[in-house]
C-alpha cells in the first residue's frame, strides 16, 4: 500500500522506507503478516494499534533486530546495512538498565559512534554535536547526571537526543511517549516535527489514539496485518478502527468518537 | 630504602598476582556491566576437559601443553555458552549453569578416570584447578605480567565499544555494530586470563578476581572508566594485601588470602561509599523524610513541586 | 520447556560419555603371575591400597595370592578419592590392606563401611603410640614405611590377616614375614651406612611435603617438607620464604622433589635461593606415597628406599664450587 503523494509517472525515486510483504513469527506463532508498506515521503508518521498487535515488531524487523521468515524491508531502496548512517533509532527505554554507569552525555555520545568507527573516541567535534543535541531536547543543564537519577520524560529525551547526534534521515522511535508526562510528549514532539520540518522522515510506534490523530500526517493501523494506511484523518475512520481494535470494545468506543471529532475540526 | 628485606620469592609472587588482579578487574568490570559476572566462572570449570585431552594426548604433564588445552577447551566451552543463548531459548543463568555443570563434570571423569587407565604420571590433575599462588616463578610472573599487558590493551582498544554493547545492544546491533564479535571478543579475553592465571592463582581466585572487585568499584562511582580502573586497582590492592599478610605468617596459603581481602574491600564499599553506599543511601532517605514532613507541616495542601519532568 | 533443543541434546550426548569415562576400569591392576595358581583352589584375591602396603603383600604371601592394588604407581594417596570401581573391587576381594593412619583420607569412610563384610587390615595398627610421630590434633604421621625397622613389625599383621584368610597356609605366611622383617632390618643397616657418608653439617632434606619424618629419625636426617604432612595443605609464602632460608643459610646443594606430588613449591624454593646468590639443585626424584612402576627400577619398598637414599647422597655430597672458593660452610 502506497501513501506517496500523486505525480507525473516518471520513474519514482525509491521510498524511503519499503516494506514488502514483511512476516515475522516466534516460533510457530506468527506476529507480522505479510506487511506491504511504503512510505516515500518526509514526514510524521504513526504505526498505531493495540498491545500485541506487532508494531515493535515491525519496526525491529525494518533494523534487523529481529529476523524475517518471509518478506524484506528496503531504506532509500537499499538493504539497510548500506545506509546505517542514515537511520536513527530510539527504542523502548525498558531495554535498557537506567542503573549503568553512564551519564547523560555519555549516553548522548554513543550517537556518535556510528560515525566515528572502531577504536577512535569521541573528540571536541563529537562533544560538540551532542551539546546541540541535549539543548535540543532541552536537557542541556543534567549533562553530568547519571541517568537513574532522571525522570521518565527526561531519559526519554536521552535517548532522543542521542539519536539526533545520529544525525540521520530517518528517524524510528518506539512508543517514545510512553510513561512520559503530557509536558514532555509535547516537548518530544516539538523536536520530532522540527525534524519533520527539516525533511526527515519520522516514523513513530504509537499507543495513543487520542494524540494521534493530532500529532500525525500519516498513520498506519497494525493488527498483526497492515489494515490501513494513509493521511491520518482518512485512515482514523470508526470503521478501521473497529477493524484494528476488535475485542477492545471499549476503547473502540470512546476513542473513535474523540477521533471523529477531532477529525471534523477545521 | 627499603626498611626491611623483601624476599625474592614475595617480590615474584606479588608481581604475579597484581599483574592478575589489576588485568581481572578491569577486564571483569566490562564483563560486569554486560551482566554476565559468570563467564569467568564457566571458562575456568571447562578448563579441565582441555586439561585432560592434552594430557592423555601428550601422555606427559608437559604445562604448556596442558595450558594449550585449557585454553581451547575454554573457548569450546565458551562457544558452546553464547551458541546456547543464541538459538535455543535457554537464559544466560541457566545457560552458564548448563556449561559449567556439564563441562566440569566432563572433565572430573576424564581426571578421575585417567589414573585408572595406568597414566602414573598423571596423579592429581585436577589440582590444576587449585593453583600453587605461593609458588609462582619468574617465569610466571613474566607470562602472567605479558598476559595482562596484553588484556588491558585490548580493553583500552575496545572500551567504548564494549560499553556501548553493554548498556544497549539493542541500539548498538541498529546502529550496526557486530555485538555477537564484541561479545566473543569479551568473552575470549576473559577465558584467556583465567587459563593464564590458572597455574599460579587457580580457578576460584581468579574468578573471583573478575567478579568481586569490579562489583565493589561500582559503589565508588558512576562512570565506566573510571570504574574499570577502580575495579583494577582494588584487584591490584587485594593481590598485595594477601600476598603481605600470607608472607608475614607461616601456614596460611596465599591465594584464599586475595580472595578474602577482595570480599573486605567490597563490603567496606558496600557499607561506607559515599552516595551508593549503605550507610549513605540511609542517610538521604532520613534527610528526605525529614525534608517531606517539614513541608507536609508547613503547607496547607498537597506538597507542591514533585521531581522536575 | 526450560531446556530446549540444543541444550538437551548436548547433555544427552554428554552423559553416556561421562558415564563411560567414569567407569572404565583400571588397566594396570598389578597381579601375581598366572601360572603359579595352585591346582584345583582359587588364590585369594587381596585388595591392597597403596603400592607400598601391595608390595608388603606381595612379600609376605608369596605366589599363593592375587595382590590387587588400588592406586597405580604415582597416585598421591592423601587425596586419592574411590571410584565406583573401586567400591567393586574392594567387595570382591577376600581380604582388603590398607596402610593406616589416615594416609588413605579418602578411603576412610568406604573401608570403615567395608569392615563389616569384608576382612579389612591396617598394616600400622600394631604400632604403638608412642613410637609414631605425632602431627597434632590426636593424629600420627602415617609414613612409616621409611623407617624399615617401624615398617617390619607391621609384617607379622599382614600375615595373620593372610592366615585367618588361607589357613592351609598360615605357616608359609609367618615364616614369611619373618623372613622380610630380618631383611629389612638388613636394609637399615645398608641405608644407615650410606647415610653416614653425607657429611654431618648438610644432613638436612628439603622436600615437596613432610612425608620423611620417620625416615629422618631413624637415620638422623633433618627433614623439611614445604607442604605439611598431607598434600592437601597449600603452601603458603611465609613458608616457601622460611625454606628459602634455610637452604641458604645451611648451604644445602640440594633439594629433592616426589614422584607424586607436584614439584611447583620445590621449583620456586630453588629459584628463590639461587636469587640470593646460592648454588641449589634439584637433586632428583624420590618415591614418597609411592613406589616406582615397571621399569623404575623402584618397584618393591626395598628397592624404592635404596634408590631414594642414593639419591639424597649424591645430592648432599656434591661439593658446591662456591663452597671450595669462598670456604664458607
Amino acid at each position: 500500500m502506497s501513501v506517496g503523494g500523486t505525480g507525473p509517472r516518471a520513474p519514482a525515486p525509491a521510498p524511503i522506507i519499503d516494506f514488502h510483504d514483511v512476516t515475522v513469527a516466534y516460533g510457530r506463532r506468527p506476529v507480522i503478516w505479510n506487511v506491504d508498506l511504503e512510505i516515500d515521503a518526509a514526514c510524521l508518521f504513526g504505526i498505531i494499534g493495540p498491545n500485541g498487535a506487532g508494531k515493535s515488531t515491525l519496526l525491529k524487523a525494518a533494523l534487523g533486530l529481529v529476523p524475517l521468515v518471509g518478506g524484506r524491508v528496503r531504506f532509500f531502496g537499499q538493504p539497510l546495512g548500506k545506509v546505517r548512517s542514515r537511520v536513527g533509532y530510539v527504542p523502548q527505554r525498558e531495554t535498557v538498565d537506567w542503573d549503568f554507569p553512564v551519564n547523560v552525555m555519555d549516553v548522548v555520545l554513543m550517537g556518535t559512534y556510528g560515525r566515528l568507527g572502531w577504536f577512535r573516541r569521541p573528540g571536541s567535534r563529537e562533544r560538540l554535536l551532542a551539546r546541540e543535541s541535549l539543548d535540543r531536547v532541552g536537557l542541556a543543564d543534567l549533562a553530568s547526571r547519571q541517568i537513574g537519577r532522571l525522570s521518565g520524560g527526561q531519559q526519554q529525551r536521552v535517548f532522543l537526543a542521542r539519536a539526533l547526534a545520529q544525525q540521520a534521515d530517518v528517524y524510528l522511535l518506539d512508543e517514545p511517549m510512553a510513561g512520559v508526562d503530557v509536558r514532555s510528549q509535547e516537548g518530544i514532539f516539538r523536536v520530532l516535527a522540527e525534524l519533520r520540518a527539516e525533511g526527515r522522515l519520522v516514523v513513530v510506534v504509537h499507543h495513543d489514539l487520542r494524540t494521534a490523530a493530532e500529532w500525525f500526517d500519516r498513520v498506519a493501523l497494525v493488527d498483526m496485518r497492515l489494515v490501513a494506511a494513509g493521511p491520518a484523518a482518512a485512515v482514523l475512520t470508526p470503521d478501521n478502527l473497529r477493524r484494528t481494535y476488535a475485542g477492545h470494545i471499549d476503547v473502540l468506543e470512546e476513542l473513535g468518537q474523540a477521533v471523529a471529532k477531532r477529525g471534523r475540526t477545521p | 630504602m627499603m626498611p626491611f628485606d623483601i624476599a625474592y620469592n614475595t617480590l615474584v609472587v606479588a608481581a604475579g598476582v597484581a599483574a592478575v588482579g589489576f588485568a581481572a578487574g578491569v577486564v571483569g568490570g566490562l564483563c560486569v556491566l554486560r551482566k554476565r559476572a559468570l563467564v569467568g566462572d564457566a571458562a575456568a570449570h571447562a578448563t579441565l576437559v582441555g586439561v585432560a585431552c592434552a594430557f592423555l594426548i601428550t601422555g606427559r604433564r608437559d604445562l604448556p601443553m596442558l595450558l594449550v588445552g585449557a585454553l581451547l577447551s575454554a573457548f569450546a566451552g565458551l562457544g558452546v555458552l553464547v551458541l546456547l543463548r543464541r538459538f535455543t531459548r535457554t537464559r544466560d543463568d541457566a545457560a552458564t549453569a548448563i556449561v559449567i555443570g556439564v563441562s566440569f563434570g566432563l572433565g572430573i571423569a576424564l581426571v578421575s578416570g585417567i589414573p585408572a587407565w595406568g597414566y602414573p604420571d598423571s596423579a592429581g590433575l585436577e589440582q590444576f584447578l587449585l593453583g600453587h599462588t605461593a609458588a609462582i616463578t619468574a617465569r610466571d610472573a613474566l607470562l602472567l605480567t605479558g598476559v595482562a599487558c596484553g588484556a588491558l590493551a585490548i580493553v583500552a582498544l575496545i572500551c567504548k565499544e564494549a560499553a556501548l554493547v553493554a548498556f544497549d545492544a539493542a541500539f548498538a546491533a541498529a546502529a550496526g555494530w557486530p555485538v555477537a564479535l564484541i561479545d566473543y571478543l569479551l568473552v575470549a579475553l576473559v577465558a584467556t586470563m583465567v587459563v593464564v592465571g590458572l597455574p599460579a592463582v587457580g580457578a576460584v581466585l581468579v574468578t573471583a578476581l573478575v567478579v568481586i572487585p569490579p562489583t565493589a568499584a561500582r559503589f565508588w562511582t558512576d562512570r565506566v572508566g573510571p570504574m574499570l580502573l577502580l575495579g583494577g586497582a582494588i584487584g591490584l590492592v587485594a593481590a598485595l594485601a594477601g600476598v603481605v599478610v600470607s608472607a608475614a605468617r607461616p601456614g596460611l596459603a596465599t591465594g584464599p588470602l586475595v580472595v578474602l581481602a577482595a570480599a573486605v574491600v567490597f563490603l567496606v564499599s558496600f557499607f561506607a561509599a559515599p552516595s551508593r553506599g549503605w550507610i549513605a543511601r540511609r542517610m538521604q532517605q532520613a534527610r528526605l523524610s525529614r525534608t517531606w514532613n517539614l513541608a507536609a507541616d508547613s503547607s496547607p495542601g498537597p506538597a507542591s513541586g514533585g521531581p522536575d519532568c | 520447556m526450560p531446556w530446549p533443543g540444543l541444550a538437551s541434546q548436548v547433555a544427552g550426548m554428554l552423559t553416556p560419555l561421562v558415564v563411560l569415562a567414569a567407569g572404565c576400569g583400571p588397566a594396570t591392576s598389578v597381579v601375581s603371575p598366572a601360572g603359579s595358581a595352585v591346582a584345583g583352589i582359587s588364590r585369594p584375591r587381596i585388595v591392597a591400597t597403596t603400592t607400598v602396603v601391595a608390595d608388603l603383600v606381595r612379600q609376605i604371601g608369596g605366589d599363593r595370592v592375587a595382590v590387587d592394588c588400588l592406586m597405580a604407581p604415582g597416585i598421591d594417596p592423601h587425596s586419592y578419592k574411590p571410584t565406583p570401581r573401586d567400591a567393586d573391587r574392594l567387595a570382591g576381594a577376600d581380604l582388603v590392606v590398607a596402610s593406616g593412619l589416615h594416609l588413605e583420607g579418602k578411603l576412610a569412610g568406604i573401608l570403615e563401611r567395608l569392615g563389616d563384610r569384608r576382612p579389612v587390615a591396617i598394616a600400622a595398627e600394631a604400632l604403638p603410640a608412642e613410637d609414631l610421630i605425632a602431627v597434632g590434633g590426636g593424629l600420627h604421621d602415617p609414613h612409616v614405611w621409611f623407617d624399615p625397622k617401624l615398617w617390619s613389625r607391621c609384617a607379622p599383621v599382614v600375615a595373620e590377616a593372610l592366615a585367618r584368610v588361607d589357613p592351609a597356609a598360615a605357616e608359609t605366611y609367618r615364616e614369611r614375614a619373618a623372613a622380610y622383617a630380618t631383611r629389612l632390618l638388613e636394609l637399615d643397616e645398608r641405608l644407615r651406612s650410606r647415610i653416614a657418608s653425607i657429611p654431618p653439617d648438610r644432613r638436612v632434606l628439603v622436600t615437596a611435603h613432610d612425608a620423611f619424618r620417620y625416615f629422618g629419625r631413624a637415620y638422623g636426617l633433618e627433614v623439611v617438607g614445604v607442604q605439611g604432612t598431607s598434600t592437601e595443605s597449600e603452601a603458603g609464602l611465609a613458608d616457601i620464604n622460611r625454606l628459602v632460608d634455610l637452604v641458604v643459610n645451611r648451604g644445602l646443594p640440594a633439594v629433592f622433589i616426589e614422584t607424586s606430588v607436584s614439584n611447583r613449591n620445590v621449583t620456586a624454593l630453588c629459584e628463590g635461593a639461587r636469587a640470593r646468590g646460592h648454588q641449589v639443585v634439584l637433586g632428583g626424584t624420590l618415591h614418597s606415597d609411592s613406589l616406582g612402576g615397571p621399569g623404575s627400577n623402584a618397584e618393591t619398598l626395598e628397592a624404592a628406599l635404596t634408590r631414594n637414599v642414593e639419591t639424597i647422597v649424591a645430592g648432599l655430597t656434591v661439593a658446591t664450587g662456591l663452597e671450595e672458593a669462598t670456604g664458607e660452610p
